[in-house]
């Protein structure tokens, strides 16, 4: 009697602590954030009273909103396309036979085990008006040094810079384990076919491995529609800053962080916080369909 | 679920995996929307609130800055034994918005809080999270600071006393005395203080001075003289009658503008974001000819321009009227355990003996007109500054001046006039557009 008992309930005991912990942190902040997101609620005075949809209507209303919405999606596409891309392309390298194997490979997650914020203010140096190397190497071959704050898209290529470099050895971790799992006989049969090395990374390797590119593209997605330390750093106002002088690199969570902690409106940076989570629910979404399709087309 | 795939399986163990390292991933965003989840849960940043433990009470003091404290709190235990003194300090912005969040929270602040004069109006719409140190005699203590600073701290026509003085900034200029020589202007202090007596002919110097030393620039950035000129207006975005928003009329906010983005449109100033560690590599490099020095301003000059500058340096008086620029005050949070204890300990620290101190300590100079006339502080000279005479320009000029009324919102809209500045110094927009810009922006803002 008693072990049937232990045998239905302890894996809900077991598993209880996990949906205790995001109950409580996960949860109850996220319906918590929605009922202030309803209020006009001031971050050191507290609720000022229910006005129902208000802060959402003024906040699709809000040119600022938009432009944080393009830059983040900007900055998502500048620095996840090219990222995937060189991952790929690692991976395959690193997929041959190679000598010292496990050092290449520990070595292009190296970027990644870096500490974000030390990643941040190295690359805002590098990238330096006056003084940075990026405009020194520039001028060695005669172009005019760049201002990499002050334009949209100078300053959307110095954070998307940040992103690449963290991210990409990362991702070519993943397309390499994928791409061990691929059997070596399609590659033999293929080479006794004729077919070119680069013709068999495109129609083996790359349709094999479908599901963990789907992947990181889902994980990319959402994580670089949260972009926030980067680019917040990259302003030279740290988070005191608003993205720039004209906001050209400010992202959703930045204008959510200005909102709610420069401001202290906290009831309109809880309505930016739940548009943010709908945007990034319709991206994962739409990638999920593709995953669905693409995996039963595989 | 039967039905998935083998290699479906596998992706979402792999999603499940990695879900795990996202976690990684966003770290510091989620500590930022954990801080924010946490504030408005209302548990706020429970940053190890002051208790006291073993008999002895302790008291939290929170600064942003360096304010001179250490050697003070020996001093203020050794002769209360039983109260254990401890700084928290924390970069300037994120200092003073995590006490909004602390006292929104109800809890996690320190017992005694430090707010620089620029904040404090929004603080002060929320008063009722502070004692009223009046309560804890310090009205009987106001004769000993200067009128304007004892006022600004101070709400209800007196009787509600939110915070004690620390110090003021009063105004001046350093400048580089070797990059003068070379531009062939005058070195000495007071013949450079005789080049501009007002800032159109400060700008009128910066002309001069490009001539003949075009690669280094007037000053590090236009709104530092913006700035410098809203606190010589006695009014600045908001007025003060009835603090309602005059950015848009305001011809002193016009004239400070139109002065700073002319600086600025003519590549007088650099844009670099002063404080910042663009800022103090463009100091070592020798790229600013002049700076805006708030007395509290002399030891961020040396420490950024560093070592190999010394003597280089020399301080000249402000163009205009004496200004103030910054300065703080200590404030006691009503949620703290030990309210009595921490009033004394901010009226201590605040006292005269205590700023002397301090002044000597830091050059943070004093907001009491006793320690203002101290022969001690008056004589004080500061050996970076190639021996400039910095009490008797900085004390001398704090009793005169005139401080700028600053509105509740003004911390708000403050940030939109230096955007404005930067966009011109980057060459994005013309000065008059930036303006307009700023104005918008300020009052979409406030609505």
């Amino acid at each position: 009697m008693f072990s049937r008992w232990d045998i239905r309930i302890t894996p809900y005991l077991l598993i209880a602590p996990f949906f205790l912990v995001f109950g409580v942190f996960g949860l109850f902040p996220l319906l918590y954030t929605a009922w202030v997101s309803l209020h006009d609620w001031q971050l050191a005075d507290g609720n000022q009273g229910f006005v129902g949809f208000d802060n959402y209507a003024a906040l699709l209303a809000d040119p600022l909103f938009y432009n944080a919405l393009f830059n983040t999606v900007s900055l998502f596409l500048i620095s996840t396309v090219p990222q995937l891309l060189a991952a790929l392309g690692l991976a395959a390298l690193l997929d041959r036979s190679l000598k010292a194997k496990t050092l290449w490979r520990a070595g292009i997650l190296l970027p990644n085990v870096v500490s974000v914020v030390a990643v941040a203010l190295v690359f805002t140096q590098i990238f330096d008006r006056d003084f940075g190397m990026v405009n020194w190497l520039l001028g060695l071959v005669g172009v005019d040094r760049i201002d990499w704050q002050a334009g949209v898209f100078s300053s959307h290529v110095a954070v998307s810079a940040m992103v690449m470099w963290r991210w990409t050895g990362y991702n070519a971790l993943l397309y390499l384990a994928a791409m061990q799992s691929v059997p070596r006989e399609q590659y033999e049969a293929a080479e006794l076919d004729g077919a070119s090395r680069w013709r068999a990374f495109w129609s083996i390797t790359v349709p094999s491995i479908r599901p963990t590119i789907l992947y990181t593209v889902v994980v990319s997605t959402i994580a670089g529609l949260q972009l926030f330390v980067e680019p917040a750093l990259f302003d030279p106002k740290g988070t005191a800053g608003v993205g720039g002088s004209d906001r050209q690199y400010q992202t959703l969570t930045m204008y959510l962080y200005e909102k709610g902690f420069r401001v202290f409106d906290a009831g309109y940076a809880s309505a930016i916080a739940w548009m943010l989570f709908v945007v990034v629910l319709v991206f994962a979404l739409a990638n999920f369909m593709v995953t669905r399709r693409s995996v039963r087309d595989s | 679920m039967r039905a998935l795939s083998h290699r479906c399986q596998w992706a979402a163990t792999e999603i499940a995996e990695h879900v795990e390292e996202d976690g990684m991933r966003n770290r510091t965003v989620r500590v930022a929307v954990a801080a924010c989840a946490a504030a408005l849960v209302g548990t706020g940043l429970a940053a190890c609130g002051g208790g006291s433990g073993s008999g002895q009470t302790r008291i939290t003091i929170a600064t942003f800055a360096d304010f001179g404290y250490e050697d003070l709190f020996a001093e203020y235990e050794k002769a209360h034994p039983g109260v254990k003194l401890e700084n928290r300090k924390l970069e300037f912005d994120a200092h003073h918005s995590q006490l909004a969040t602390q006292l929104a929270g109800g809890k996690g602040a320190a017992d005694v809080v430090a707010v620089e004069e620029g904040w404090l109006p929004k603080f002060r719409t929320s008063k009722d999270k502070f004692v009223n140190l009046a309560e804890h005699g310090a009205k009987d203590l106001a004769g000993q600071w200067l009128d304007w600073k004892w006022n600004q701290g101070v709400t209800d026509n007196g009787s509600y006393v939110l915070g004690v003085g620390t110090d003021v900034g009063s105004l001046a200029v350093c400048y580089r005395k070797d990059l003068f020589q070379q531009a062939g202007l005058p070195t000495e202090r007071a013949e450079v203080s005789k080049l501009w007596p007002t800032w159109e002919d400060y700008a009128r110097t910066a002309d001069r001075f490009a001539e003949k030393k075009p690669d280094v620039k007037f000053v590090s950035a236009a709104e530092q003289i913006f700035l410098a000129m809203i606190n010589q207006a006695g009014e600045g975005f908001f007025a003060k009658a009835d603090d309602s928003f005059v950015a848009d009329t305001n011809p002193k906010v016009r004239a400070a503008f139109d002065l700073s983005a002319g600086l600025a449109a003519k590549g007088r100033t650099s844009g670099v974001k002063p404080f910042s560690q663009q800022w103090t590599v463009g100091l070592k490099q020798g790229g600013f000819a002049t700076e805006v020095c708030p007395a509290w301003a002399l030891a961020q000059i040396a420490e950024g321009a560093g070592e190999g500058a010394k003597g280089k340096w020399d301080v000249a008086s402000v163009p205009g009227d004496g200004g103030n620029w910054g300065g703080s005050f200590l404030m006691v949070p009503k949620q703290g355990k030990n309210i009595k204890e921490a009033a004394e300990v901010a009226k201590w620290l605040t006292a005269p003996e205590q700023q002397k101190k301090i002044f000597d300590k830091t050059g943070n100079l004093p907001s009491q007109p006793s320690v203002l006339r101290d022969p001690a502080v008056q004589g004080k000279t500061n050996e970076y500054f190639s021996g400039a005479p910095v009490g008797q320009i900085f004390a001398a000029s704090a009793e005169s001046l005139k401080p700028n009324y600053r509105g509740t919102q003004d911390s708000l809209v403050r940030p939109k006039f230096q955007e404005a500045l930067l966009r011109v110094e980057q060459g994005k927009q013309q000065p008059q557009d930036a303006l307009t810009q700023a104005l918008t922006q300020s009052r979409a803002e406030l609505k």
